[in-house]
């Protein structure tokens, strides 16, 4: 995945329900050191009990925020999405040099 | 780092050697003609066996030799780890780990320590010698699935009916009921999971990286160290402070520590959320102070009853005392009355 386009990745899960896995492991695909290279991530628990489905945001270095209801989508289809952004500011960025 | 790996070899090859005469035995019956062994090296036992009888069960098959890998970390070795571990341990705390280094691990391990260290020992009953939990908290990379597996075997296998099964197979020691045989497979494969088991409530926990924090009793003051460490909460469990405990503000463990993230716990074989487990760290004075929050409420339960009870005696006691006093004014008024009549 790439992460260097990433300025703030935002979680919200609520462990004990199905729909938390893809926001789950969407944290867990984040190399070890996108803090110390400028992208905040945030995690927030929802309560055992609450309704609301798990949320994923990102927001990108072009200012384009990104959206997703966990519990329509697959880790699969997340990375996806959020690749085909990242490679678009690449391309860009390649071309810009 | 060869002289562990040797070491962690050890027992495997140990147990090559071990196994290297049975194994030798079953290649001369299985492969009879191919033999290369001689008619007088080849083991008799087997020999006598006529073909066409099954072989005993425990025969180890020449095509499926025992595994090379390090002992510790097999598949097998680690369901029967974490069986006898969610057996025998009554608090596990699970977080969420995404990728820290190892640098991150030592120093999240070390400031653990630091914060279990002040820990005063628990007393595990009235009168016994106070033990040191603090050396026996461990915070372990579990495997995820396998940890799947081994809450499904210990809430849901059930030894001694496989072992009254007929269908269980059998040694000449007695039925193989133990949490990695076939029997145990087939019980754990075939259950219907209730939706209100323990099990199915933490299913949905056994998702990416787990780590578990195992503390071997149930000590809400060693809970509360940890969370103040591993997942401070404002107000409840303070972080310490950055003159107390300048290692904390390390930017290695701080960045550990953004990384791990508390999902439940299970405690005494109930699955706890995030609150819940605040709820049992919270606990003053351990499971004394509840015994004591306990004792109260019963005792002010008992004053209540007692004063009920008591309430009904004493205004029956009441009214006859008034309705004595009653009787006694209006016999004195009687008697005050018959006097002048006397008179």
């Amino acid at each position: 995945m790439i992460t260097k386009f990433m300025t703030e990745v935002t979680a919200k899960f609520n462990p004990f329900s199905t729909c938390a896995k893809p926001a789950r492991l969407f944290l867990t695909f984040l190399p070890p050191n996108v803090r110390a290279n400028g992208t905040t991530v945030h995690t927030s628990l929802l309560p055992r009990n609450s309704p609301e489905s798990s949320s994923l945001k990102v927001k990108f270095k072009d200012g384009k925020e990104m959206d997703f209801n966990c519990s329509k989508t697959n880790i699969k289809s997340l990375i996806e999405e959020v690749d085909r952004h990242s490679r678009q500011l690449q391309k860009a960025a390649d071309l810009s040099e | 780092m060869t002289r562990i790996l040797s070491r962690a070899a050890r027992p495997c090859l140990r147990r090559l050697s071990l196994e290297a005469t049975p194994v030798r035995g079953a290649f001369a019956l299985g492969s009879h003609n191919f033999s290369t062994s001689e008619a007088q090296h080849a083991s008799p036992g087997l020999r006598s066996v006529p073909e066409g009888v099954p072989l005993p069960i425990d025969v180890v098959p020449a095509t499926k030799p025992p595994s090379a890998r390090p002992i510790d970390t097999r598949k097998s070795q680690l369901i029967r780890t974490y069986t006898s571990l969610l057996r025998t341990t009554p608090l596990i705390l699970f977080f969420q780990h995404s990728n820290l280094t190892a640098v991150e691990w030592a120093a999240v391990r070390r400031e653990l320590k630091k914060a279990l260290e002040g820990v005063a020992p628990i007393v595990p009953a009235p009168g016994a010698e106070p033990v040191d939990l603090s050396p026996l908290v461990q915070l372990q990379v579990l495997r995820t699935n396998m940890l799947n597996v081994a809450l499904k075997l210990v809430e849901f296998y059930n030894p001694e009916v496989a072992a009254a099964s007929k269908a269980t197979k059998r040694t000449t020691k007695g039925p193989i009921v133990h949490d990695l045989s076939e029997a145990a497979y087939e019980q754990v494969k075939n259950v219907e999971i209730p939706p209100n088991s323990a099990y199915a409530q933490i299913e949905p926990l056994m998702v990416g990286p787990l780590a578990g924090l195992i503390i071997p009793a149930v000590s809400p003051a060693h809970v509360a160290a940890a969370l103040s460490v591993l997942a401070p909460v404002p107000g409840k469990f303070p972080a310490p402070s950055r003159k107390k405990n300048p290692g904390y503000y390390d930017p290695t463990f701080q960045n550990g520590l953004a990384k791990l993230v508390l999902i439940g716990g299970r405690i005494e074989g109930k699955v706890f959320d995030q609150a819940g487990v605040q709820w049992v760290g919270g606990i003053e004075g351990g499971l004394d102070g509840l015994r004591a929050q306990l004792v109260a409420i019963l005792q002010g339960a008992g004053l209540g009853i007692t004063s009920t009870l008591e309430g009904g005696s004493r205004s029956l006691w009441l009214a006859l005392e008034g309705r004595k006093g009653q009787l006694e004014e209006e016999a004195k008024g009687e008697s005050k009355g018959e006097e002048p009549a006397s008179a």
